[in-house]
């Protein structure tokens, strides 16, 4: 993405999407208020204050960074010409607001023609709840997901990482790609409306193909697939924590082997377990599904995650740890694919970061520090009104 | 490119993807470029069919592998030829269909594609510019590489399930394949900007892209953080580390029945009071300590409790339309029937109909973006198994009728 130019004007809920256009090549350029975007001051810090945020460092990893005060017309005349030499506009403010500062995708359409301008909302740029105030809890449970996570006997639940901010940020990087693809086709950038509510309705699996063909509301069903009005268990307690397993037919005669080479005595009879569908007719009853899982336990819990990963896996159980951030960085799959760069970070020093999310042989990802506040002002800001 | 604004022109006319992926990651990334023009084939056997296709939901007692809505969802817009890649000639078929495909997708477990003769070295033989994308769980090499799993367990390996729960009990997950959306758009990210280094420079590539690499992205600072100062993220219900309140809190059962929540997330001051004010709590309006992020943060349990008395009182519906009417981020915790109903989603045309001629008429999921210039035509639905084969054979593979006659005794088209 290396002849293309990046403005990225987005809060919270966009900061990815740049970011991996930026490790792919593409010059990414974060305009911030002259007293720093606001996620400067979002935690984690590294150090014991409030300058220090491991979230900046990861979130705008490679971005060059220049000041604009938006508040005052003769920068906002600079953004304007600035936008006249790039590819793609990156904005998540209400539908609205970058209009009211004439810097709207149709304030820019007749003096840059070439941009892409993605709009990125909780819910769309229109419609009933366009201006519905917002949050990341906001537009995870907006799109039903948190329906299906979580206790039954508690509150559904989101994940404690900001999850529908970062899909929604993904959704509009496919956005913009595909934007950049029809500029080929048309000779002119376009405006990408993206929303949140959308990105996330659209992780609910099966559970809502169920509810339009057989009625069924799918509930949360806590560690377990939720699944039409069964669920199947996936999260087993071990020795040091928890893995995650699959009841499926097919991994129970496998089960039973590797239990078996392992000494355990398993009593279950996995030839018949093999036959029985996990969902359909001819469902076990609770009680036999209860005995299995406890025997099944039983074995887990004797054992550690990452053993239970490594044993199992030979013998073609799908079982995987439930890791923790820790495990990940520790994780041997990653660490022999080198997927940890490590970057020399002008505010925090060394820092070690996730690298590459996908390797790609012609145009390698690039991994780099995030930017100082204006770092890059005289470069950018020189060249910003063309001729 | 020159411009071409001919109508019905569509972003990816010319492109044919030759996909041999399979269940969620891959067809969820082809299906995005089908619905934009692009000639999507799927790869498939009745041998080794997609588990999608044995999936549910279906129309009752069908049983076909052609009745599946999940299948359906994933692969709108494409074609299906049926080829056994387990049989000899199966892989010579695959290799003149790759002759006349611009991009290669596939996420069988790493070393199949290479067993078969179509490792990227070979294929690229075929076609010298080609794009091929693996997408597998853990990436083509390393010690976990065959490691087995699929969306359900992956997202404990990724570092998601441990996240998602209550502290005080085991993590739970998100209940469905949730990296699937996630690889997926690293998937289609990565294909495009390949597309679009070839164009400039007449250049392929392949694409190693592991699923469990890819979704460590949306761990936020997770990550970096536990690497550089090993803390390491807690599951924390739903509360936050820098917002309060900010819970998901009880209803008052409504015409829908009960299990009815509303989120609040209260993300500035202004909003608190806001809040406290339409709960009519002089004494929270008052305090000083809960003026700030601070205080509230130290005083959640009082907050969460004062508002749990007050939606239990109220429907759903009620205290959505109370606090958004003063700027209070709130909505209702969605389940599938609200997604399904949802007057926002319906306004943006979010859920696509189509007329599948065995499962008949179903809605299914559109892109959560809107292109204002190039909006793809409504897509055809999802192919039956093979449906195109003889298109794929005669036509793109080159083979005479004779020829695919005989491969069909032979048994490879199936």
């Amino acid at each position: 993405m290396s002849p293309y130019r990046v403005i990225d004007l987005t809060a919270e809920i966009g900061g990815l999407s740049t970011m991996v256009l930026s490790g792919l090549g593409a010059e990414v350029i974060r305009v911030e208020p002259p007293a720093g975007h606001p996620t400067r001051q979002r935690g984690p810090m590294l150090r014991d204050d409030e300058t220090s945020s491991l979230y900046w460092a990861q979130m705008n990893a490679g971005k060059r960074s220049t000041t604009l005060d938006l508040e005052d017309e003769r920068d906002r005349e600079r953004l304007r010409g600035l936008c006249e030499t790039a590819d793609f506009l990156f904005e998540s403010d209400a539908p609205g607001a970058m209009a009211s500062k004439r810097l709207g995708y149709h304030d820019l359409r007749d003096r840059a023609p070439q941009l892409i301008y993605v709009s990125i909302t909780p819910f769309g740029q229109t419609g009933p709840k366009s201006m519905w105030a917002a949050s990341d809890l906001i537009g995870h449970v907006s799109g039903g997901l948190s329906s299906l996570v979580g206790d039954p006997d508690r509150a559904p639940l989101r994940p404690s990482v900001e999850q529908a901010y970062n899909i929604t940020a993904l959704n509009a990087g496919s956005a913009a790609m595909i934007a950049l693809h029809a500029r080929h086709l048309t000779g002119h950038g376009q405006h990408v409306d993206v929303s949140m509510q959308a990105a996330m309705a659209n992780t609910l699996g099966n559970a809502r193909l169920y509810y339009e063909m057989d009625g069924i509301v799918t509930q949360r069903a806590g560690g377990a697939r939720a699944f039409a009005d069964r669920a199947t268990r996936i999260i087993y307690p071990c020795a040091d924590g928890y893995v995650a397993f699959v009841r499926v037919p097919a991994s129970m005669i496998r089960l039973h082997k590797w239990m078996s080479a392992e000494g355990a005595d398993p009593q279950f009879d996995a030839e018949r377990w093999a036959g029985i569908a996990i969902a359909g007719n001819n469902l076990p009853s609770e009680d036999e599904i209860a005995e299995l899982e406890t025997e099944i336990e039983r074995f887990f819990s004797a054992r550690g995650a990452q053993a239970l990963y490594e044993s199992g896996q030979q013998f073609n159980v799908m079982i995987c740890p439930v890791n923790t951030m820790q495990d990940i960085v520790d994780s041997p799959q990653l660490n022999a694919r080198s997927f940890f760069d490590e970057v020399d970070d002008p505010n925090l020093g060394r820092l070690k970061v996730p690298g590459a999310p996908l390797n790609m042989s012609a145009t390698p990802w690039r991994t780099r520090p995030a930017p100082t506040l204006g770092q890059d002002n005289d470069h950018i800001l020189a060249h910003s009104h063309p001729g | 490119m020159t411009s071409n604004d001919t109508p019905g022109a569509q972003v990816f006319d010319g492109i044919r993807i030759a996909d041999f992926a399979w269940v969620g990651v891959g067809p969820n990334a082809t299906m995005q470029m089908a619905f934009h023009g692009a000639e999507v084939i799927r790869v498939e056997s009745s041998h080794r069919p997609d588990t999608f296709r044995s999936g549910g939901p279906r129309p009752a007692g069908d049983s076909s592998l052609d009745a599946s809505a999940y299948f359906a969802k994933f692969n709108r817009g494409k074609r299906s030829v049926a080829i056994n890649l387990g049989h000899p000639k199966g892989a010579e078929v695959a290799k003149r269909l790759i002759a006349a495909a611009d991009i290669v997708t596939e996420s069988f477990a790493p070393g199949f594609m290479e067993r078969i003769g179509l490792s990227y070295e070979e294929v690229r033989k075929i076609k010298s510019d080609v794009i091929m994308c693996s997408m597998s769980m853990e990436g083509q090499t390393g010690p976990h590489a065959k490691f087995r799993g699929f969306g359900l367990t992956l997202q404990a390996t990724a570092g998601i399930t441990g996240v998602t729960g209550w502290p005080d009990r085991p993590p739970v997950g998100t209940g469905v394949a949730y990296t699937d959306w996630v690889a997926t758009h690293i998937g289609i990210i990565g294909i495009l900007a390949a597309l679009d280094h070839r164009r400039r420079t007449g250049e392929g590539q392949y694409i190693d892209l592991s699923q469990l690499e890819a979704s460590t992205l949306v761990l936020d600072a997770g990550v970096i953080d536990a690497a550089n100062t090993g803390r390491v993220a807690q599951p924390l219900g739903n509360r936050d580390l820098r917002y309060a309140p900010h819970g998901v809190y009880p209803c008052a059962d409504d015409h829908t029945g009960g299990d009815r929540w509303i989120a609040i997330a209260v993300t500035n001051d202004d909003q608190w009071r806001r809040l406290a004010l339409i709960m009519d709590r002089q004494d929270w309006l008052e305090s000083e300590e809960l003026c700030h992020a601070a205080g509230r943060l130290a005083e959640q349990d009082q907050l969460d409790h004062g508002i749990t008395r007050w939606t239990s009182e109220q429907t759903v519906a009620e205290v959505e339309q109370l606090l958004q009417a003063v700027g209070v981020p709130a909505h209702r915790a969605s389940n599938v029937r609200d997604a399904h109903e949802d007057p926002q989603l319906a306004h943006r045309n979010h859920w696509w109909p189509s007329d599948h001629p065995v499962i008949g008429e179903m809605s299914y999921e559109s892109p959560a973006w809107r292109l204002s210039d190039t909006p793809p035509p409504m897509p055809a639905p999802s192919p039956l198994l093979g449906e195109d084969s003889e298109y794929v054979y005669r036509k793109l593979c080159g083979y005479s009728e004779e020829e695919f006659q005989q491969l069909i005794v032979d048994g490879v088209v199936e």
